[in-house]
């Protein structure tokens, strides 16, 4: 069993709900996310949301994003301040770029947000993440001449150059065949190591692959015969043993796991 | 030959370009056959149409026109822009919108109140051209600006963008080869409105004016081969301005290619 502590609190999510109209979507969701230490090893936090299609995955990825306000409820980071739009990197379920912009451009436009990259770094880090994630080639392309796998990286790029510390992904497995989905497992995996408090949160109904990356799972269902989505279920994949570990989906722990979460389905 | 005529049929450049020329000769033909006299027929029109082009009064009416036309799009274009852009800001959504439905204030009824606020015949052409082609430009931009997909405001917030920046990326620099698409669209009204303001004001020429006294004396077929004239200009603007719109915006044709 790897060693690990649970340090401070990196976002907190309190009694969030979503209505339209009379139609409640989400209710009382309530999680936090702290940061995973281990000894010696430098690595950020990769968190799942999953749920059934039509739950309300998309939903809480926009409140989460700051790009939708809920009907009540709070999402706040480390600092008590609330989160708004521009604190965390988005990566839409499309991967959606600037179409008028070559990936160069785009990219450049993304890096001169982050504070911390001055005009000579931005450069070399559009070149440097460009060479990691292969895509040197196609810096000089427009988003249409671009693969939809191609399409992706560029824009996880994006947003890593633009610096937030979360990193929101809305279904990053779908449509990929089995190699270009295990690159996207591995560049997950590359992108957390990035930073201690790096934060990924993959939202996802593709259970096995989503599960497989992360360190902890947030299971979003309907409870019983109250309207409104919530959180049914949390499960500390560290606890059990199941993170961080390269073929964990053949281990009996991983897919007695992996029951349990359809089961809360 | 049965691709010719089902539905989405595929037929390959070749023969779609025979196909164009048969079905221009037929045309013709038909022309030729059906004109009783009254209306000239299609060689005698071909014949005005040469002598028409090889004149120095042609080239000259057609300049003076010209000249006029890229005036009233240049200035219309700015002041379209100017109230598209700002039409994303509260205040000056209603002037954009009153703009749009000026569509339907004919132009003939403001030529008094024109003439009385203007100093004289070119500044009158000019200012009810303007006036005429604004509200349909500005109608066709507001109508991209609206249809704008809402996640390219949405990536601009989690990029942290401001508001104003967001204006800048997503519909100006996002939108410009659309006010390309806009001018190629709109020419063709204006062109069709020079012809109606030159018969305001005869003393400077044009092809509206020249079209007028042709008229006047029953010249039907230099009226006729003077329409060929303005329909080829028209064709000749909407080719420079597609092909433009390629050259500046590359992207604009990886999209067709879709
Ligand atoms: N603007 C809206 N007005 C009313 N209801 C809406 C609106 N937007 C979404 N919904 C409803 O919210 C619910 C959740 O939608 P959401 O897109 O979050 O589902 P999801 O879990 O992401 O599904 P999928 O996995 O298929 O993407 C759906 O039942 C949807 O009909
Ligand atoms: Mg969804």
């Amino acid at each position: 069993m790897t060693a690990y502590t649970k340090a401070e609190t990196l976002l907190k999510v309190e009694d969030i709900s979503l209505s339209y109209g009379e139609k409640k979507i989400l209710r009382d969701v309530n999680f936090e996310i702290r940061n995973i230490t281990r000894p010696d090893v430098r690595q950020g936090q990769v968190i799942s949301l999953i749920g059934r299609s039509g739950i309300g995955k998309t939903q809480l990825f926009k409140i989460l994003a700051g790009l939708k306000e809920p009907t009540s409820g709070k999402v706040s980071l480390d600092n008590g301040n609330a989160i708004k739009a521009g604190d965390m990197g988005v990566v839409f379920q499309n991967y959606y770029l600037f179409e008028w912009r070559t990936v160069y451009k785009s990219l450049e436009l993304a890096a001169k947000k982050n504070p911390e990259l001055k005009d000579s770094g931005i450069k070399t880090a559009i070149n440097r993440y460009a060479e990691d994630f292969n895509l040197t080639e196609h810096l000089s392309k427009y988003p249409q001449q671009l693969s939809g796998g191609q399409r992706q990286r560029a824009s996880i790029i994006q947003q890593l150059l633009n610096g937030s510390e979360f990193i929101l992904l809305d279904e990053p497995f779908s449509g990929l065949d089995v190699l270009v989905l295990d690159k996207v497992k591995e560049l997950l995996l590359k992108i957390s190591l990035t930073d201690e408090r790096k934060t990924l949160i993959i939202v996802s109904h593709d259970i096995v692959t989503t599960v497989a990356v992360s360190d902890t799972v947030f299971v979003l269902g309907l409870e019983g015969n109250k309207p409104g989505a919530t959180i049914k279920k949390e499960i500390d994949l560290c606890e059990r043993g199941l993170a961080w570990q390269k073929d964990i989906h053949k281990e009996p722990a991983f897919i007695k796991t992996i029951e349990e979460i359809k089961s809360y389905l | 030959m049965k691709k010719i005529f089902s539905p989405f049929g595929r037929i390959n450049r070749q023969t779609f370009m025979i196909l164009g020329v048969v079905q221009a000769l037929v045309a013709l033909v038909l022309w030729h056959f059906a004109s009783n006299g009254l209306i000239p027929r299609p060689l005698k029109v071909a014949d005005a149409f040469i002598k028409l082009i090889t004149s120095k009064n042609l080239l000259d009416n057609v300049l003076v026109s010209f000249v006029l036309t890229i005036k009233a799009m240049a200035i219309s274009i700015i002041i379209t822009l100017f109230f598209s852009y700002l039409s994303v800001i509260p205040f000056f959504k209603n002037i954009a919108l009153f703009l749009v439905k000026c569509r339907y204030l004919t132009l003939t009824g403001l030529i008094f109140i024109f003439t009385l606020l203007t100093q004289d015949g070119s500044q009158l052409k000019l200012s009810l051209l303007i006036f005429g082609i604004v509200p349909f430009f500005v109608t066709s931009f507001l109508a991209v600006i609206v249809t704008t997909d809402n996640q390219q405001f949405e990536i601009c917030k989690t990029l942290g963008y401001s508001n104003w920046e967001t204006l800048y990326e997503v519909i100006i620099v996002g939108k410009a080869d659309q006010v390309l698409e806009i001018i190629r669209q709109n020419f063709a009204i204006t062109w069709l409105m020079i012809t109606l303001v030159e018969g305001l004001s005869m003393s400077e020429g044009g092809v509206g004016t020249m079209l007028i006294k042709f008229n006047k004396y029953n010249d039907l077929t230099n009226v006729l081969a003077l329409q060929l004239v303005i329909f080829v200009i028209g064709l000749f603007f909407d080719f420079i301005l597609g092909n433009l719109k390629y050259w500046l915006f590359p992207y604009t044709k990886l999209q067709i290619q879709r």
